[in-house]
């Protein structure tokens, strides 16, 4: 429900009620109600006449003051348009009660139809602020209120950089003026820095170098730590070349070198014998959720030069036994890379980077595959 | 269960970087290979929620919270005690016998003309250890309250989950189970190279609190708070303290300046030396005398100290020896402090550090804090301590106590500030109590008014300093204390004069 209709006032401007007196009969599409007065209190002002029809959800259509207040002497506060549906306790009081018909329907009695108060607005002020930052103002922030009349919606306005929202003696001088607006911020951003726990430059302790443990642990480490080494092998690739002029005569498509190599080592790193390494059992053991691959060591992924200049070291081959193992390392896709030369001049090398004498091995093997399967049948390759 | 029998030594190193992946939750399937590892371990393990290491202050308060919040919960402490160092040999005792120390040394100089005062030196340790059982017994009765597990015994961290405890009466190790560990080992005291520490004639605050007959001459390394609380102790009951201490005021780094200079005066006025800025070369500990040698680090004169007893209050360091850190790779740093996050986290996510034994002030109420915001954490994924609002309190008499920035540094932010003090010479309470000396001395930003830092030297400035954490914790200016009604006559008045002072003027000054 968005609007209503105000069928008929029951008491007129001046007039006091006390708790359950009816204030007013409304019209909405689906029903025709009373809206009883949940406190005591006085009409102040009435704002949106009977009759009126389609009147928005959470617009003003009365003022009501408290029992006892002087409505001469009222000054009834301009109306904020903003902020209706947040904050809904606040904004009723903040907008000094205006009784919205369909609202109440909508809302609990107690805040829709809660009468609140328009006394003289320097009285009224700290309660504004109160519920709008839902803070009790310090009495700091209260005496500056009051001492300069800030109005109760100006209150509300001015931004708090205390702890948690809060405002602040510094955010009201800001506000008015008295020192520098952008400052209870930046102080504020330093004080929040003091409340951390100073975690920065943190120099972590070398390893202990004392003997027991320290060195079993070393001891268990090394076996990690293998050599780096770079096999090559020379390759041919006039096979390739026959197949792939053969291919272009006969079907008229192009297949670029590069597509020979990738099939080739996918073939080779498919026919190696699978690999029982430590971690392997270990994952096997304890079921672990492999990372990458499940039981199978990381694929060869070979270098393609023409035979003469020096091989170039991959990235992929200071990547750490770790990150191959965990995955971390690209060294499992199985993408070429172009090196100049190849192919141009024949004979080219296929390498591959190596760590350790298990790895190597299987390295040879499947060197050899690789070259066998361009120089030997580059056609089943393909087809 | 199983995960705990895995043989560490061989597969560590490769299941480590699997194991952070795959979290806490991973392993499974028995085999054969694990049941024949798990024979040759210790007793049944058992499953706790959160297992906390160290019953201190900081351990035992996040063991009684994690119960209160439902965890099924252990704590390991290898004592025999409950309370760690503070309740045990720290804190608690020492304030029992500052103050009774200061009950004797009061009667003695107010009754000089009147009769004879004698020490029972012996009575007085007795009531110490009272209040020491009386309160580490309640400890243990909270734990039975609360259902938290008390198990007595060195624990050492030998898996992620997994704690092995060496029981105190001996006999078989035990192995804990836990989801989460929290690490709260606390500190020791840092001795002091070439002196070997007896407890007897070259002590630490424990042989402090526990020496059977007053030295003649004692010699106090390090002026901070532990030194200059029982240097007075001491010297209260007729001892001639003098206090080395490396830098040019006493109090530790975290003391402002003025305060430091203050409270240096007072404690001179008492009979207790001062040697600062100066080093101490080394000591001959001889059969009935002790030398320390010392060295100006101004002019690098040199001179000999005698002592019956050394007292070496340099700092206390990390405890972690036996802890197992090694076993699951989580790293210190250079001073021995375990590293952690902002979540108190060590790269083992769910192994938590709080307290001495990790990053911050070395202060029971702060591993207090931390154990609950740990426990927290781990409950409901947040947290909180406010750093900037942690009070420090020192127990001599008059008490000094503060909390937030120092003047010195506030200076160094470059920013201005105000101050406002005020002397309890000028409070009526302090005045009728005849017990007058310090002042409470606000430090707040000049632009906003906000309090950055509020120093108390007094009668009590350590139950006072607690309005002011609060005030801070609020964000308040000194116009909000200056604006609260604080009772006639008490000292308290002093406090808001103070804050007065600092955002207009004080009435009675």
């Amino acid at each position: 429900m968005t609007e209503g209709t105000i069928s008929s006032w029951k008491l007129k401007e001046g007039d006091t009620f006390a708790a359950g007196d009816v204030l007013m009969e409304i019209e909405t599409d689906k029903a025709q109600m009373d809206v009883e007065a949940p406190d005591d209190g006085i009409i102040a002002k009435i704002m949106v006449k009977a009759g009126t029809k389609a009147v928005q959800v959470g617009s003003r259509i009365a003022v009501l003051a408290e029992p006892g207040d002087d409505l001469a002497s009222l000054e009834i506060p301009p109306e904020e348009k903003k902020d209706t549906k947040s904050d809904s306790g606040a904004s009723a009081t903040k907008q000094q009660v205006e009784e919205k018909s369909s609202k109440k329907d909508t809302r609990s009695p107690r805040e829709g139809g809660r009468p609140s108060v328009v006394k003289s607005s320097a009285k009224s002020t700290p309660d504004t602020a109160r519920t709008r930052k839902a803070y009790t103002p310090s009495p700091s922030v209260a005496h500056l209120i009051r001492e300069h009349g800030i109005a109760e919606g100006d209150v509300s306005a001015i931004s708090a950089t205390g702890p948690k929202g809060r405002l602040l003696k510094g955010d009201v001088l800001a506000y008015l003026g008295r020192i520098n607006k952008t400052y209870p911020k930046e102080l504020e951003g330093r004080i929040h820095k003091l409340g951390k726990l100073d975690l920065s430059n943190i120099k972590i302790a070398p390893p202990k170098k004392d003997a027991g443990k320290a060195t079993k642990q070393a001891a268990e480490k090394k076996p990690i730590v293998y050599e780096e080494k770079e096999l090559k092998l020379e390759v041919s690739f006039g096979e390739v070349l026959k197949v792939q002029n053969k291919l272009q005569a006969a079907l008229g498509v192009h297949l670029p070198l590069s597509s020979f190599i990738n099939k080739a080592t996918t073939k080779a790193n498919h026919s190696l014998p699978p690999v029982a390494s430590a971690s392997d059992i270990f994952d096997e053991l304890l079921n672990l959720p492999s990372t990458t691959f499940s039981s199978r060591p990381a694929k060869f992924q070979p270098k393609i030069t023409a035979s003469s200049p020096p091989p170039q070291q991959s990235p992929a081959a200071d990547a750490d036994i770790l990150d191959i193992l965990t995955g971390a390392a690209p060294a499992t896709t199985p993408a070429i890379k172009r090196t100049p030369g190849i192919a141009a001049t024949d004979p080219n090398v296929i390498s591959l980077t190596v760590k350790g004498a298990k790895e190597e091995e299987r390295g040879r093997l499947f060197l050899e595959k690789v070259k066998g399967y361009l120089e030997k049948d580059p056609g089943g390759l393909v087809l | 269960m199983l995960k705990s029998f895995v043989p560490r030594h061989s597969a560590r190193s490769l299941l480590r970087p699997l194991n952070a992946k795959a979290g806490c939750g991973g392993y499974g399937s028995p085999s054969t290979f694990l049941l024949v590892q798990r024979r040759g371990l210790a007793s049944e393990a058992e499953e706790h929620d959160v297992v906390v290491i160290g019953g201190g202050p900081g351990g035992y308060v996040a063991a009684i919270k994690a119960a209160q919040e439902g965890l099924k919960t252990a704590c390991v402490e290898k004592r025999g005690a409950l309370g760690g160092t503070c309740l045990n040999v720290g804190c608690i005792p020492s304030k029992s016998l500052l103050n009774n120390s200061h009950i004797y040394h009061q009667i003695l100089h107010d009754v000089k003309n009147l009769g004879d005062v004698k020490l029972n030196l012996t009575q007085m340790m007795k009531a110490k250890e009272q209040s020491v059982s009386g309160l580490t017994k309640g400890i243990e009765f909270l734990f039975k309250k609360n259902g938290v597990d008390y198990v007595k015994g060195t624990g050492t961290i030998t898996g992620e989950h997994e704690i092995k405890v060496n029981p105190l009466e001996g006999g078989e190790s035990k192995t804990l189970r836990a989801k989460n560990i929290i690490i709260a080992t606390g500190s020791e005291a840092t001795p002091f190279p070439g002196l070997e520490i007896d407890e007897k004639r070259i002590i630490t605050s424990t042989g402090a609190i526990a020496l059977t007959e007053v030295p003649k001459k004692m010699v106090v390394i390090g002026g901070g708070i532990i030194g200059l609380e029982m240097g007075s102790v001491w010297s209260r009951l007729g001892s001639e303290v003098t206090v080395v201490e490396y830098l040019g005021a006493i109090g530790g780094p975290g003391m402002d300046a003025e305060m430091a200079k203050t409270m240096q005066r007072i404690l001179q006025k008492q009979g207790m030396k001062f040697k600062l800025n100066t080093k101490v070369m080394g000591g001959d500990v001889g059969s009935d005398n002790i030398k320390i040698n010392v060295e100006s680090a101004k002019d690098g004169k040199s001179e000999a100290i005698d002592a019956d007893v050394v007292l070496v209050a340099i700092g206390r360091r990390p405890y972690t020896s036996g802890l197992g850190l090694e076993n699951v790779g989580i790293e210190v740093d250079e001073r021995g402090r375990i590293v952690i996050d902002q979540e108190y986290r060590t790269k083992i996510p769910h192994i938590r550090v709080i307290g001495d034994v990790t990053f911050g002030a070395m202060l029971a109420h702060k591993a207090e804090e931390e154990g609950i915001a740990a426990v927290e954490y781990i409950k409901k994924g947040y947290g909180h301590v406010n750093y900037g609002a942690i009070p420090s309190v020192m127990y001599t008499h008059p008490e000094a106590a503060w909390v937030g920035q120092t003047e010195q540094e506030v200076k160094a932010t470059g920013k201005e500030y105000k101050i406002g003090s005020f002397p309890f010479s000028a409070n009526s309470r302090a005045k009728t109590n005849l017990d007058t000396e310090g002042m409470v001395k606000f430090i707040t930003d000049k632009e906003t008014d906000r309090i950055l830092g509020i120093h108390i030297i007094g009668p009590n400035a350590g139950e006072m300093i607690a309005e002011g954490v609060l005030a801070m914790e609020y964000g308040a200016s000194s116009e909000d204390i200056g604006r609260t009604s604080h009772a006639h006559p008490t000292l308290s008045e002093a406090f808001k004069e103070a804050a007065m002072a600092a955002f207009s003027k004080p009435i009675h000054a």
